[in-house]
Formats: C-alpha cells, structure tokens, sequence
C-alpha cells in the first residue's frame, strides 16, 4: 500500500485506501443537485447573438463548459454549444485564448 | 414557400459610415432583384473582436433579418465572399427554430393554465401572488435528501 502510494497516485490512492473503506459510506459528499439553467429559467431560445448569455459556459480557455460541471440537460446543451460556434464564427466568443 | 433567414456581417473597422450604409444597400438591391423583402435591419455599430481576423482587431455587426427563398442567400453568400470590406458572414435560416420556440412556449403556458384550473384557481396568474414556486422547490429538497441517504 505505501508503495503504491509514493507513485504519483496523488491524493486518490490515498483517498481510496485509507477513508473509502468506512468513513467514505457514513458521509458521503454533500453535492448541490445541478439544475439546467435554461430549463429552470424558461429560455427556449438559445441565440448566438447573446454573448451575455453565452459567456458564463465558455470559461477561460474558452473551451465549452461541459454537462457534467454546468448541470445543463443534454437538449440545451446541444443548442448552447450550436450557439456558442456560431458566435465564435463571428468573433463574438474566441476559439482560444493564447 | 417563404423562409426566414438571419445574415450577419461584419465589416471592416476601416470602412467609413456611408461604405457600411452602401453594403446595406447591394444587399438591399439583390434582395429586391431576386424577390424577397428585409424584415428588419440592425446595426450593432462597431465592437471589439474575440480574435484577430487578418489584422483587424475590431468590426462592424450589422444584422439583417431576410425574408425569401435558398437562390435569393445563396447570391447574398457568393457577393458577400467576394467583397472585401466584409471580413466575415454568417447566414442562419431561423423560421423552423422560431416555430419550434413558439410551440413548446404555447404549449408550456397553455399546461401551466390547466393546472392552475385544475387547483381552483384562474387561469392566469394574479399580480399578487409571489409564492408559486415553493412547491416545485420543496420537491428537488426531497430529491437531494434521497441522493444523502444513497
């Protein structure tokens, strides 16, 4: 086990090795449920135009914010990421950032 | 058959107000010559690039929201390539989304007005009533307690 633990695992061996085993089960993780924005607020149009809109799921590597970190439903994530590289075609969102 | 098309171009930062207003103008002229009509015109004036195009570092939008068919953008598209002031365009047809957008937005409002009826209540909301959420809110509680116990 310490071997193991002296390659590179990181903190995950460690995690899995020493906590998993018993405390892992008594307390697990608090985690937020993740709500789709758009479906909660309603928005049924997701427009390239809207750069305010788009902007908080492309974040600093200008990179699509994926599913699992924004909580979107998979319908909305589809037409969040058309929108998203129709703005970028327009240079309203970048492809990259350096 | 009549489509909705939405044109986006953007214009070179060199390019004064009347050559902009010129390039409204073709495209107003070709429009016209192969049949169609410009619903609505906008322009957003000029703003900063995400990313360099060439050496520009900023351009002007203008929107324009055509009426006609695929012959009519097509023609648009082949000029639009071809002129160098435009240094990007982008041509979205909209009037299929648009439709879909207005259904599921009538059906939403025409099922939230059922189950208000269905409550005893009328049909569209009173101005005075704040607290209509809470029910669904105490719903996901539930449903994050579930996801504790797990």
């Amino acid at each position: 086990m310490n071997g193991k633990k002296s390659f590179g695992g990181g903190g995950r061996g460690k995690t899995s090795s020493n906590q998993q085993g018993k405390d892992g089960q008594r307390r697990p993780m608090f985690r937020r449920r993740k709500v789709c924005k758009f479906c909660a607020d309603k928005i049924d149009d997701i427009n390239y135009k809207d750069v305010r809109m788009l902007m908080p799921f492309v974040p600093e590597r200008a990179k699509v914010l994926p599913r699992r970190i924004s909580g979107t439903c998979a319908l909305h994530q589809r037409k969040l990421r058309t929108a998203i590289m129709r703005a970028r075609q327009l240079a309203l969102i970048p492809y990259t950032t350096e | 058959m009549s489509r909705k098309y939405e044109l986006v171009y953007v214009v070179s930062p060199e390019a004064s107000d009347e050559q902009v207003a010129d390039l409204h103008k073709q495209v107003e002229a070709i429009v016209q010559r192969i049949g169609g009509s410009i619903e609505k015109t906008d322009n957003w004036g000029r703003r900063k690039l995400a990313y360099e195009i060439g050496r520009h570092k900023e351009g002007t939008y203008v929107v324009e929201v055509i009426d006609g068919g695929g012959e009519l953008m097509k023609e648009i598209d082949r000029r639009l390539k071809v002129t160098d002031l435009v240094i990007r365009h982008l041509i979205v047809r909209v009037d299929e989304e648009q439709g879909v957008v207005e259904r599921t937005r009538a059906r939403r409002t025409e099922s939230s007005r059922r189950r208000r009826v269905a409550r005893g209540l009328p049909p569209d909301r009173q101005p005075g009533e704040g607290q209509r959420g809470e029910v669904d809110d105490d719903r996901d509680d539930r449903f994050d307690m579930g996801e504790e116990l797990r």
